[in-house]
């Protein structure tokens, strides 16, 4: 066994195959529920993307300025950015980074859906060598693979569906609105391709990985949603001077004010110090539905 | 101008679509081939009967050897499942990811009078003459079954398979007409066994069922805390069974009571064998347990072979012979209890060993059949079981 598999996914199988156990053999459960676990405990990463994202979509307008100010002086362009960058506290790798530390554990929980799944005879003799000798891992395994009737070990169209229409609002949501044709229609092709090309491979698949990814997919709905609101998902038609008809996005945060940048504060006294330790954290923030920007609003 | 610039944009989000694209493709292929374990392959073992050795090969053939000029004679038609369902012409039991619609075979063959018997993961059993290999008739013929994965047993004109929708089926041996069948509350994977006209097998209901083999009424049965896949074991009025509790089980024939249960550090996968009234059993912990048969206590301290023990071993005068899931094959002394490597190969093995005249044979996950003279450990010219 590889350091990969002592470290991630042998504890990701086994705690899948308790969590069925402790669920009336349930895997379907399961699955859902150590998605929503894993999700919980990457919380932070991403929400941190999310706001990344957000912040950079805020900036777009600018940055499109200067593209056209600058556009021919690459050089130019590139320090211009960096400075705008600088001045909001963006850090262009901060949309990334999070979603990279966020891939093996997505790959591990793939991974382990898939191990204990063990559709076929391979599967579960080589599930064998990945348990812990806990009495219940062994007495629940095969684990049933029936979900709301749906065999998880086989594809299936319905979930295939859900696959596709979950992924679609996610990407809806968090598209960036751009004023740029090319970005437009990258960003047209990104909520479209990715929904459809999952759904295809979801046909492909055992359901089980598909049940994963609506799951993945409705948590990081919701989380879009609580951060961002619907984002581009709701638009209005409008009509310019010409009579020409346009679909303009209007996502909840172009309704809000502006954030003000926030300043350094440095505490230099006890009084304020607990005043500052007495404001709710940024978690309970976000659970009570309240972000940063509402906060600079208050 | 204009058009050149709509050209290009066009170019682009063709690139773009064609380069996600293949992202997504790879990294989900990619995904599959870090996962072992998610394409059926077959373990099928071999059978001896009338001078020819009889295995099912991983492409879904019957394949006949003659063992006194090692020629092979396959079936024309390879076996093959219904439709094939999902996008790339695959699904989750026609090998995901391998893209492959082979039919794999992990039953080993039954032979008796003129016909050999095999069935396949695709949910038939097929009747074949032993001397052309033409087919004699199909279980069901109209229709396809869960996959078949234990093997099959033949006694008094009577076959007996077990099969994934918890089925234990009776067919007569010379038309393959349904005679019987007994309901189990979960999928069968395990081969049965016969012994005194009382069928034993076990069900991932996690019980042993004995069935009276003329009628398949139930007998008795027996409930462990974990999954059978093994063949149960029959000597001496006393049946055993491992159970994925970890636990091989001694139970009387007569009435299915408890006689003892030794517990392992993994699932005992293969049937043990007994010589002398001692039991050695291969678990999938790596070590062999050597366990008195009366008590079930260990007569010996276990022994280490440093990879699962899937396949089932077989007697070799003084020894007992075990293949590895890492492609080892050791024999064991049964006096001095000391494990000797006698072959190596590079594919894992998984299905049962065959002895026949002092050569074993096995065949390794690349669809290969191997020879061994376990007294020198010299291999024969393997034998290869798939059109190339």
């Amino acid at each position: 066994m590889n350091v990969w598999e002592l470290i991630i996914q042998q504890p990701l199988t086994n705690v899948l195959i308790v969590v069925a156990h402790f669920f009336g053999d349930n895997f379907g459960i399961a699955i859902i529920l150590l998605t929503l676990l894993v999700n919980l405990a990457m919380l932070p990463l991403t929400l941190s993307q999310i706001r990344s994202s957000r912040r950079m979509q805020d900036l777009q307008p600018k940055l499109a300025e200067i593209q056209k100010k600058y556009g021919k002086d690459r050089q130019k362009l590139a320090q211009e950015q960096m400075k705008i960058y600088k001045e909001s506290g963006i850090k262009p790798a901060g949309c990334l980074l999070p979603m990279i530390i966020q891939m093996p554990v997505w790959f591990a929980l793939y991974q382990s859906i898939m191990l204990a799944l063990a559709a076929v005879p391979e599967g579960l003799l080589n599930l064998a060598r990945f348990l812990y000798p806990w009495p219940v891992v062994f007495s629940a395994l095969p684990l049933n693979p029936y979900f709301l009737g749906m065999n998880l070990a086989q594809p299936n169209f319905i979930l295939a569906i859900l696959v596709g229409a979950s992924m679609w609002v996610q990407q809806k949501m968090s598209a960036t609105p751009s004023d740029d044709p090319r970005s437009a229609a990258s960003s047209q092709m990104m909520t479209w391709m990715m929904p459809l090309l999952f759904a295809f491979l979801a046909l492909s698949f055992p359901s089980g990985l598909s049940l994963y990814w609506v799951a993945s997919s409705l948590f990081r709905i919701i989380l879009q949603y609580r951060v961002t609101g619907w984002g581009t998902l709701r638009r209005r038609p409008s009509t310019d001077k010409a009579g020409k008809k346009y679909v303009t996005f209007e996502s909840e945060d172009s309704k809000k004010p502006k954030a003000k940048p926030k300043d350094d504060v440095i505490i230099t006294d006890k009084e304020s110090l607990e005043k500052s330790r007495k404001k709710p954290s940024r978690f309970a923030k976000f659970f009570e539905g309240r972000d940063d920007d509402e906060q600079n609003e208050e | 101008m204009e058009k050149t610039v709509k050209t290009n944009n066009k170019n682009k989000t063709v690139g773009l679509i064609a380069l996600l694209a293949a992202v997504i493709i790879t990294i989900a292929l990619f995904g599959f081939s870090c996962v072992s374990g998610l394409v059926p392959i077959g373990w099928s073992g071999g059978v001896e009967s009338d001078g020819f050795m009889w295995v099912g090969s991983l492409e879904g053939r019957l394949v006949r050897i003659n063992l006194a000029d090692s020629s092979v004679l396959k079936t024309p038609d390879k076996l093959e499942y219904p439709q094939q369902t999902g996008l790339f012409g695959c699904s989750a039991a026609s090998s995901c990811g391998g893209g492959a619609s082979r039919v794999p075979v992990y039953a080993t063959p039954a032979v008796s009078g003129n016909l050999c018997y095999i069935a396949g993961y695709n949910g038939k059993i097929y009747a074949y003459n032993t001397t052309d290999l033409a087919t004699r008739w199909i279980y069901p013929w109209d229709r396809y079954l869960e996959a078949f994965v234990g093997g099959i047993v033949i006694g008094d004109n009577k076959l007996y398979v077990g099969c994934s929708d918890g089925y234990v089926y009776a067919l007569d041996t010379v038309t393959g007409t349904e005679v019987g069948k007994y309901q189990t509350d979960d999928k069968i994977w395990g081969t049965p066994t016969l012994a005194d006209n009382i069928l034993y097998i076990g069900s991932f209901d996690k019980k042993l069922y004995a069935l009276n083999a003329d009628d398949l009424t139930l007998k008795w049965t027996f409930l462990t805390e974990g999954s059978i896949f093994s063949k149960p074991l029959v000597e001496n009025g006393t049946v055993y069974i491992g159970s994925f509790d970890r636990n091989l089980y001694a139970l009387n024939v007569a009435d299915g009571t408890l006689k003892w249960k030794f517990m392992a550090g993994n699932w005992f996968w293969a049937q043990p064998v007994i010589v002398d009234g001692t039991i050695y059993a291969g678990c999938l912990d790596g070590f062999v347990y050597i366990l008195d048969a009366a008590t079930g206590a260990e007569v010996a301290s276990p022994i280490p072979l440093n990879s699962a023990l899937a396949s089932t071993p077989v007697i070799y005068g003084n020894y007992i012979i075990f293949a590895a899931h890492d492609g080892f094959v050791y024999k064991i002394d049964r006096d001095t209890l000391e494990p000797v490597l006698i072959a190596s190969f590079e594919s894992s093995i998984d299905g049962p060993l065959a002895l026949y005249e002092g050569i074993i044979y096995l065949q390794t996950n690349d669809a290969v059949l191997q020879r061994i003279d376990p007294e020198t450990g010299a291999l024969l010219p393997p034998i290869i079981l798939v059109t190339q």
